[in-house]
């Protein structure tokens, strides 16, 4: 156990920190009007899908591959939803001039390595050549988008089987809070407070990214330009 | 003064009990965790030599006379599929059998990587979208390859940690072969990282 926890803080020192947006550009590679408007694409999309995908540059420290390090980023950050590992990182690393798409287990099927590697050479390394460097990544984020954009959000059909469950745990709630309310009104009230202050702290989706303990196995495609 | 012994024997049969039970159960869940590894390796070993009839087929139609090199992936191949048949509980029991394991998936991988080279002479097969996709698969395969023996070498190592502390040692030792300890996977040398994509 405590082998285990020392593994998991070792892997978790060795990459960067987990990102609370969808793109992170530590580099200032985007301009400031391209990287609002992949922010907003991204965040778009996870609201209507539940998919995390990310947009990352930066110039970490490598001590192994790209590959290597592209794979701890994504354990350590968790990216996509926990037993559907539905995330992709896009990674731009501007110092090595390399460009990686770490996909999640649960995309392996749609965002085959072929397509990440023909999104890669085909999409963005010419234009990374040219100098353009929004449009190589506006390109990569839009082909990626283009090929995980048709997978349906399977998380609606689960709380639909859910609810049933759901009603009567809410019922079993409700009487104990009704017993609680003549027996003892005080704490009632202050339970119904706690709860109604807790809801609106946590009520922060549609914002930036939050790991959702997603994981992936090293599939997807690395280049350079 | 007999009714305390008896209360201190009960409490100290409870305590023993039940660490039994606890770490005979880590044991068991470490266990788990370390066949459904096994399963994600063997699961990547395989995708690979299922690219092997593809790749070849595609290098054989642009350089048929590079008999030598396609002849060896298909023998590499043919060697995988014969030790690959072993389940983890024989290649934990029998080291010798685990070398065999690895040493014949490096040489699929080598042939395979050779194969890759030749295929670097001859632009106009280099420029085929077919080529192209199975050298993307390829090595998105190795990279995965590399992931999942790391991950399998911590969770062996989770569990012969645990094995080996006291006192599992003890509970491991009186199940006998139940709990063997887990092999490792070396690390290739020459090979810690995967092919990188040329443009």
């Amino acid at each position: 156990m405590v082998a285990a926890h020392s593994l998991i803080l070792a892997v978790g020192l060795a990459v960067a920190a987990t990102p609370n947006t969808w793109v992170t550009d530590g580099t200032g590679f985007l301009s400031p009007t391209v990287h609002q408007e992949l922010e907003d694409r991204l965040s778009q999309h996870n609201a209507g899908s539940g998919l995390q995908i990310l947009l990352w540059i930066g110039n970490p420290q490598l001590d192994g591959s790209v590959e290597d390090w592209s794979a701890r980023a994504f354990k350590s950050w968790g990216v996509g939803r926990k037993g559907l590992d539905d995330g992709v990182i896009l990674f731009i690393f501007p110092g090595a001039r390399k460009i990686r798409i770490e996909v999640g287990y649960g995309l392996e099927g749609v965002l085959t390595d072929a397509r990440a590697a023909r999104i890669i050479r085909d999409e963005m390394a010419p234009r990374l050549q040219g100098g353009d460097r929004d449009g190589a990544a506006r390109a990569g984020v839009s082909g990626v988008l283009a090929v995980v954009g048709g997978v349906a959000d399977p998380a609606p059909q689960g709380e639909q089987r859910l609810s049933l469950v759901k009603i009567i745990l809410l019922g079993i709630a409700g009487l104990f809070f009704l017993g609680l309310l003549i027996t003892h009104p005080s704490m009632a009230v202050f339970l119904l407070y706690s709860i109604a202050s807790g809801v609106g702290g946590g009520r922060s989706r549609g914002g930036g990214f939050s790991g959702g303990g997603g994981r992936s196995g090293g599939g997807g495609a690395t280049g350079s330009w | 003064m007999k009714k305390w012994i008896l209360a201190i024997a009960v409490v100290l049969v409870l305590i023993i009990g039940m660490s039994v039970v606890g770490g005979y159960n880590s044991l068991v869940s470490l266990d788990q965790a370390v066949r459904a590894q096994w399963g994600q390796v063997e699961n990547v070993y395989q995708r690979r030599a299922d690219l092997v009839p593809n790749l070849v087929e595609t290098v054989k139609g642009a350089a048929a006379f590079e008999k030598e090199t396609y002849t060896a992936v298909a023998e590499a191949r043919a060697q995988v599929g014969k030790v690959s048949s072993a389940s983890l509980e024989k290649l934990a029991a029998d080291p010798e059998a685990f070398q065999r394991f690895q040493k014949a998936q490096e040489g699929l991988g080598s042939a395979l990587s050779r194969l890759l080279v030749v295929a670097e002479r001859y632009p106009d097969l280099k420029a085929t979208a077919n080529f192209r996709d199975l050298q993307s698969q390829l090595e998105g395969t190795e990279n995965r390859i590399t992931v999942e023996r790391m991950r399998f070498n911590e969770t062996a190592q989770a569990f012969n940690t645990k094995r080996q502390s006291v006192p599992t040692v003890f509970i491991a030792g009186f199940f006998g072969n139940r709990f063997k300890e887990k092999p490792y996977f070396q690390a290739r040398p020459g090979a810690e990282t995967a092919p990188q994509v040329k443009f």
